[in-house]
């Protein structure tokens, strides 16, 4: 019975090259995807009965695909803070040749009111200094608004990426569950694997994992940081965004499976992935910036106090040009009261436009209280005060190192090393995007080199496919003439 | 998940996405790089010094501060020009008012064209000294916006005018038209020119009758460091000589009086006049100083505001030639990508199948 073991040999070595071809042509259509990997028929032999297919294998890098994960999780952070960086400094500084920062705005008042002191009986010169103090104040005020709408927008996209982790998990836990029933089937999984390890990078991007393989090709997700992301079933991520983030206040922290990971104080903090990135923004980055310039804020309501004018004073000093809600006390000095730049205002009393009188820049008693009058005989060239005040500018004061720039220096200082600070950081982080961008395009190319799909290759194992095919149909045909004879001959 | 054992390999996604970043990498470069050569100048100059920024910010500051003081430092040459101007009219009035005074103590008396000499030249005295300059009263100093000397010749008479009329009139018991003048002895004149005439110009009559300016001068800062004082007021030692003696001249009857008295009051005159010259100079040297210390500090300032700009170039400029260059070696790699990426769809089995 030989010939007809050959017939069988011949029909499964046929069944076999059908399945290789739908392989390659599954390859084939799949070529331009990311997550694809090539697919591969898996072929034993039987002694005897010829060949079969066992299943299929893929062209899998697990060690690949933890690199690009990672990559992905840096990134995803990095991306984020260089982002708001570069909103922060367009925002609040854009480039020093405009002269729009506080910074440039401050040298612009000090230099209005050097022209005022020149000639005090000017009111031109006083309203133009006085219009360079409202340009001072209302910038500050629309930077630190422009601060807080960063933080509001880091907030909501943190709840954004809550809400994309929470369904990627979603589809995570379907497709986990397709490959460990497949797997125990012994059916074809690999288009289930190559969908999870897609989903795995788009975790990867919003927060950094670890996954750990299970039986059954089960997989099981950690933060970075290991709490539990998934296992067997997904873990809720929750996070409840604030509708207004107050200057100094943080956001609220992002909780897996009920253990905060994200945000600050955390225990298990995770540390890279988009989330963590844009927690940095939201409770670092600009909380420092906001007190950068609620400092700058607190600076020049210090320079601009009036102080008693009798010989023994007894009165505290109070805000003179520069007012704020507290008014008419100084806020606490050295320290920083959060919040300061988004209500920093020049006082009505000396703002020609609200009815005000310019000139008291010149005499003092902006708050109204005549004991706070400096220029007692009303001379129109008293310039003493305006002096006073450019010499208290220009005098080196004590910043909340909290705010992370010049603890001591000028006003004017302090602003410039604020622009320094956000720069600086922003450079770093821009070229630390740069290299992690790298990082990631190298890895995913290595990966998509080592597992993806050349249609040339399989355009050659197609030919050699079609010979086999050929080769098979050939036998199968050569023995059916050798059992024709052999009938014949019988007959 | 078995690993199979691969050849050398490269899949056709990752052959194509790569000459795709790479050409979207250079294209950003390309933007920057011709941004660079147009402006002349980092296109991201924050993200380009990082720390530095800082610096350009405060030398931009700096720079800014000095060049409002040097616009300030305009105005306040421009008042001590001013001033000096009146000043030498001042001296000028004067000399020639000496010249006049000194000619009548000679041999001819010829008191009435002396006596009407006077009178304009209090007038324009008065002018001089009221002189303004872009709304501010030059001699008036800290009360910049107030005439600081009152006008004697004014109807109804001014207070400064009252005042010496009542003086003379206490003194003698008659007033200064009165033809009996002629009787007032030369000790009595000298006696009433030392006290109760003098008086009229010595605080507190001359600051109530005469003068509305501060006693204090403006004071101005000319540079970061400089204060110094810019203006000075009809208080001042001469000024009040010098309207003593004219005021002397022109309004105490000279014309009536004996020889005796006219002699005293003239000698008394000269006396102040002389002085009044003196003083004129010393004021002029120091205002003269003053113009002298602000001219420096422009000069000085103005170095400085061109080391800031040389230092702010060269932090934000870019060398031209080597943005010139970069542009067109990126323009040649983008070129090579895109004939590459054409070679290599091109490049596929199937055409030879």
């Amino acid at each position: 019975m030989t010939l007809a073991i050959g017939l069988d040999v011949a029909r499964s070595g046929l069944a076999v090259t059908s399945d290789q071809i739908a392989t390659v042509s599954r390859n084939v259509a799949r070529a331009g995807e990311a997550d694809a990997t090539r697919k591969i028929v898996q072929v034993v032999t039987g002694p005897g009965n010829g060949v079969r297919t066992a299943g299929w294998v893929r062209s899998a890098d697990a060690a690949l695909l933890d690199k690009v994960l990672a990559a992905a999780s840096a990134t995803g952070a990095q991306e984020e803070i260089a982002r708001a960086l570069g909103e922060l400094s367009s925002a609040t500084i854009g480039d020093p040749e405009l002269e729009r920062s506080p910074a440039a705005l401050i040298a612009r008042l000090e230099g209005a009111l050097h022209q005022y002191a020149t000639a005090p009986q000017d009111v031109a010169r006083a309203r133009l200094a006085v219009a360079a103090a409202s340009d001072l104040a209302q910038r500050l005020n629309d930077a630190t608004r422009a601060v807080t709408a960063i933080r509001e927008r880091a907030d909501e996209a943190m709840a954004a990426s809550v809400a994309t982790l929470n369904d990627l998990l979603g589809k995570f836990e379907v497709l986990n569950r397709e490959v460990v029933g497949g797997t125990r089937r012994g059916a074809d999984v690999t288009d289930a694997l190559d969908a999870r390890d897609g989903l795995l990078k788009q975790i990867a991007a919003e927060i950094g994992i670890r996954t750990v393989a299970r039986a059954d090709g089960d997989l099981a997700i950690y933060t970075d940081s290991g709490v539990t992301l998934f296992e067997t079933r997904p873990r809720p991520v929750t996070f409840a965004p604030a509708p207004n983030l107050m200057p100094g206040a943080s956001g609220a922290a992002v909780y897996v499976d009920g253990v905060p990971v994200v945000g600050t104080p955390v225990a298990m903090p995770a540390a890279t992935g988009r989330l963590p990135g844009l927690a940095a923004v939201r409770d670092e980055i600009t909380v420092t910036y906001q007190a950068q310039l609620d400092e700058i804020a607190r600076g020049l309501i210090e320079s601009f106090a009036e102080h008693e004018q009798s010989a023994t004073p007894t009165l505290p000093p109070v805000t003179g040009l520069f007012t704020y809600p507290g008014a008419p006390a100084l806020p606490p000095t050295g320290t920083l009261s959060a919040g300061l730049a988004g209500t920093i205002a020049v006082h009505p009393n000396v703002d020609p436009a609200r009815g005000g009188d310019a000139n008291r820049l010149r005499d003092g008693g902006i708050s109204g209280n005549a004991a706070y009058v400096y220029n007692t005989t009303g001379a129109a060239g008293f310039a003493e005060r305006l002096q006073g005040v450019i010499a208290e500018l220009a005098a080196v004061r004590a910043f909340d190192p909290a705010a992370q720039a010049e603890p001591a220096a000028s006003l004017a200082r302090f602003a410039s090393s604020s622009v320094s600070w956000l720069e600086g950081v922003r450079r770093t982080s821009s070229a630390e995007v740069e290299y992690q961008r790298t990082v990631r395009d190298r890895a995913t190319e290595a990966l998509s080199r080592d597992t993806g799909v050349n249609i040339d290759e399989e355009m050659a194992r197609m030919l050699s496919l079609e010979r086999a095919y050929q080769a098979s149909s050939r036998l199968i045909t050569v023995i059916d003439d050798m059992l024709g004879a052999l009938l014949a001959a019988a007959a | 998940m078995t690993d199979i054992i691969k050849p050398a390999f490269i899949s056709t996604a990752s052959l194509s996405e790569a000459t795709r970043s790479s050409l979207a990498r250079l294209q950003g470069r390309l933007a920057v790089a011709s941004q660079e050569l147009s402006s002349g100048r980092h296109a991201d100059i924050g993200e380009a010094l990082g720390l530095r920024t800082g610096e350009t910010v405060s030398l931009r500051q700096e720079h800014a501060g000095l060049t409002a003081i040097i616009d300030a430092n305009g105005l306040v040459a421009a008042r001590l020009d001013a001033t000096q101007d009146s000043l030498e009219g001042i001296v000028d009035l004067a000399q020639r008012f000496l010249g006049s005074l000194i000619g009548a103590q000679g041999a001819e008396p010829a008191p009435r064209a002396l006596v009407a000499e006077a009178r304009t030249g209090l007038a324009a005295l008065g002018d001089m000294l009221n002189a303004s300059l872009d709304g501010q009263y030059l001699f008036a100093g800290l009360n910049a916006d107030t005439k600081p000397l009152a006008d004697y010749f004014a109807s109804p008479p001014s207070a400064n005018r009252a005042a010496i009329a009542t003086a003379f009139t206490s003194a003698f018991s008659i007033t200064q038209t009165d033809p009996a003048v002629a009787t007032i002895d030369a000790a009595a004149m000298q006696s009433f020119l030392d006290t109760g005439f003098a008086a009229e110009f010595a605080d507190p009559a001359w600051s109530a009758n005469w003068s509305a300016a501060a006693a204090k001068n403006i004071q101005s800062r000319i540079s970061r460091s400089e204060r110094i004082e810019t203006s000075t007021n009809v208080n001042e030692a001469p000024f009040r000589q010098l309207a003593s003696a004219l005021t002397m001249v022109a309004d105490l009857g000279l014309a009536d009086l004996n020889e005796g008295a006219a002699k005293a009051l003239v000698a008394t005159a000269v006396r102040q006049v002389g002085d009044a010259i003196g003083g004129l100079a010393g004021l002029q040297a120091a205002l003269g100083v003053s113009q002298e210390r602000v001219a420096r500090a422009n000069t000085r300032m103005s170095i400085q505001i061109d080391v800031m700009t040389t230092v702010i170039t060269g932090l934000e400029a870019v060398d031209p030639a080597e943005a010139a260059t970069r542009v067109s070696t990126l323009t040649q790699q983008i070129e090579t990508a895109y004939a590459l990426t054409g070679r290599l769809h091109r490049l596929s089995l199937l055409d030879f199948l």
